[in-house]
């Protein structure tokens, strides 16, 4: 009987170590090119808690794209935070471009960068680099099947760490730098403090949960058919989307946690050189940016 | 003839990873090359601008950029625009280049970037240089279209010969500061650069690193290699022609060491420190925000 036992918990045993290497084996292939042809939020969360959306709307009820006023009532702010969206929805609502990383041609923070039109991951064993179109220079570093180290130096994109649940890519980032300039979450200018702590998770879903994803997006934000990435959706590909579910909570800035997901289609056209520093146009808004000149070179 | 090139082709693919296939090398991995300019001189033949200014010790002074205008390579105005950026800094002065404007480098440029990420993929290799934040793609086993659109890092094809990766880049963009090394050495819509990359032994590098040694100086310890390491190292030669500036096609190597250290994040827009001279450089600020 004793060795029998013995001979089951050495089945059941390696029946779990078997499964082990299966699901290290099924971690998802997530590489090519990804598009989210859309702005400028974020699409709303698949449940529950939603991130700031735009008070400006358009006649027919979704988000105006040429005003960015974040709603400063929503009940995720603390006063604050609020503060800092009702001041920038008044330059935006007077008709001025408010400072955001994006414009700027600054590093966007993490949930920040997630609006980005195009996504690339280069998947490895110990890391997972990401790479974003807009601009083509922003890259992340995932390491994988790490722990962040006890004290985070902060950095412009954060300690972020992987591991695959399953079918899904789970990342959890925290140490995201505080002291720089625009520092905010989402294109609305909502700030952030250095509790802010970020958990993406990445997983294929079929076409027809990413058309769902799209009509949910489009009651808050426009297609940008024809952006300056030149990545559109790829009309002929009908295979998996990926869809990302991000929650965000910092209780320096929020009063609650609050979700978002990101439904990226896979893209026809190639890579985008897409340089920031020479991209002074606004496609959203359709005119420059100001950038000083000078009447002549100084030397 | 043509069916046998077709079968040996398939055969060498990058998907080809049955037995009895060459393996692609693998060069994946953070790659350090800390010196200033960086460009290394070749064994032989025509070879890049390099600085007349010289420190007590006959290395490069980085602290003054100073291209050598009389290098046989270069074409009377290009030898002009060399000398004029050297009147620059012989004046005390900083010009614009694409690295302290934060502007995009293209290629030969970028390779002086301190460090380089290499990720290999079937169908492309993505090099991310660390520094500048750059990141560059190549496709591989691919042709050049007809008519490239010119763009910053010009359109990049890949294949392996062997152990050998070969880039081709044509294509790249004449843009502001448009200059193929740190002494504003310019390039016209001709400049075409061939890279090939192979691990080699350190003691077969050595002469190249030797060379480097007399010519670049070391860029800061933050972006280091282990000096004790001599295992396999990276070599890139390249090769640069462009009729329009240069009298003569010229080779140079960049040799790269594994990195050792965490790689810094570097961020060029708030990067106003230029830490080779120790100073600031200036940027607009305006007295009052303009709402």
């Amino acid at each position: 009987m004793k060795r029998q036992l013995a001979l089951l918990m050495a089945l059941v045993g390696s029946a779990i170590l078997g499964a082990d290497a299966a699901a290290q084996q099924a971690a998802p292939d997530f590489s090519g090119i990804w598009t989210h042809p859309y702005w400028p939020g974020f699409d709303p969360p698949l449940s529950g808690q939603g991130g700031i959306v735009n008070k400006a709307r358009t006649p027919n009820g979704v988000g105006d794209s040429d005003k960015l006023m974040g709603d400063y009532e929503s009940p995720i702010l603390k006063p604050n935070a609020a503060e800092v969206l009702r001041r920038l929805g008044e330059i935006s609502k007077s008709g001025v471009t408010f400072p955001t990383p994006a414009n700027q041609c600054w590093p966007q923070p993490v949930p920040y960068i997630l609006w980005t039109i195009g996504i690339q991951f280069l998947q490895q064993k110990d890391k997972i680099t990401i790479l974003y179109s807009n601009p083509d220079h922003e890259t992340r570093q995932v390491r994988m099947n790490a722990t962040h180290p006890k004290r985070v130096a902060p950095s412009l994109y954060g300690d972020s760490v992987g591991h695959y649940e399953g079918d899904t890519l789970v990342i959890d980032t925290v140490g995201v730098r505080t002291t720089r300039p625009f520092a905010m979450v989402d294109v609305y200018g909502t700030p952030y403090s250095a509790a802010l702590h970020v958990v993406e998770r990445y997983r294929f879903v079929d076409e027809a949960a990413a058309k769902l994803a799209e009509q949910r997006t489009l009651k808050e934000n426009i297609a940008i058919p024809n952006n300056d990435s030149g990545l559109i959706i790829d009309p002929n590909y009908h295979g998996k989307a990926l869809q990302l579910e991000f929650t965000v909570e910092d209780d320096g800035v929020f009063t609650k946690p609050w979700s978002a997901s990101m439904t990226y289609r896979r893209a026809a056209g190639a890579w985008p050189e897409f340089v920031c520093s020479e991209n002074q146009h606004q496609y959203y808004a359709d005119k420059d940016a100001q950038v000083p000149r000078a009447e002549k070179p100084d030397f | 003839m043509a069916l046998l090139g077709a079968c040996v082709g398939v055969l060498i693919g990058p998907s080809a990873n049955g037995a009895g296939a060459p393996q692609i090398p693998d060069f994946g991995g953070q790659w350090s090359h800390p010196f200033l300019t960086g460009f290394e001189p070749p064994k032989s033949g025509p070879g890049p601008v390099t600085n007349r200014s010289r420190r007590p010790d006959g290395v490069a002074n980085f602290g003054q950029l100073v291209g050598d205008y009389t290098n046989p390579i270069l074409k009377p105005e290009a030898a002009q625009a060399v000398k004029q950026h050297g009147d620059i800094s012989l004046a005390g002065r900083g010009y614009p280049t694409p690295s302290n404007q934060c502007w995009p480098g293209g290629v030969p440029y970028i390779f002086w970037d301190f460090l380089v990420e290499i990720f290999q993929r079937p169908d492309h290799v993505t090099m991310i240089y660390r520094q500048g934040g750059e990141v560059r793609h190549v496709r591989m086993n691919e042709k050049h279209p007809a008519n490239p659109v010119p763009s910053w890092y010009g359109d990049s094809v890949g294949h392996y010969e062997g152990d050998t990766l070969v880039i081709d880049t044509v294509g790249i963009r004449i843009g502001p500061f448009a200059m193929v090394d740190m002494y504003g050495t310019p390039h016209s819509p001709a400049l075409h650069v061939v890279e090939r990359y192979r691990l080699v032994d350190y003691d077969e590098a050595k002469d190249a690193i030797d060379r480097n040694a007399k010519e670049n100086s070391r860029g800061g310890e933050n972006w280091g290699y282990d000096p004790q390491y001599r295992g396999k190292v990276l070599q890139l030669h390249f090769t640069v022609e462009d009729p329009g500036v240069f009298t003569t096609p010229w080779t140079s190597t960049i040799t790269y060491r594994p990195a050792v250290n965490p790689w810094p994040e570097l961020i060029c827009a708030e990067n106003q420190h230029e830490y080779y001279n120790n100073g600031d450089s200036a940027i607009p600020k305006a007295v009052k925000p303009d709402f």
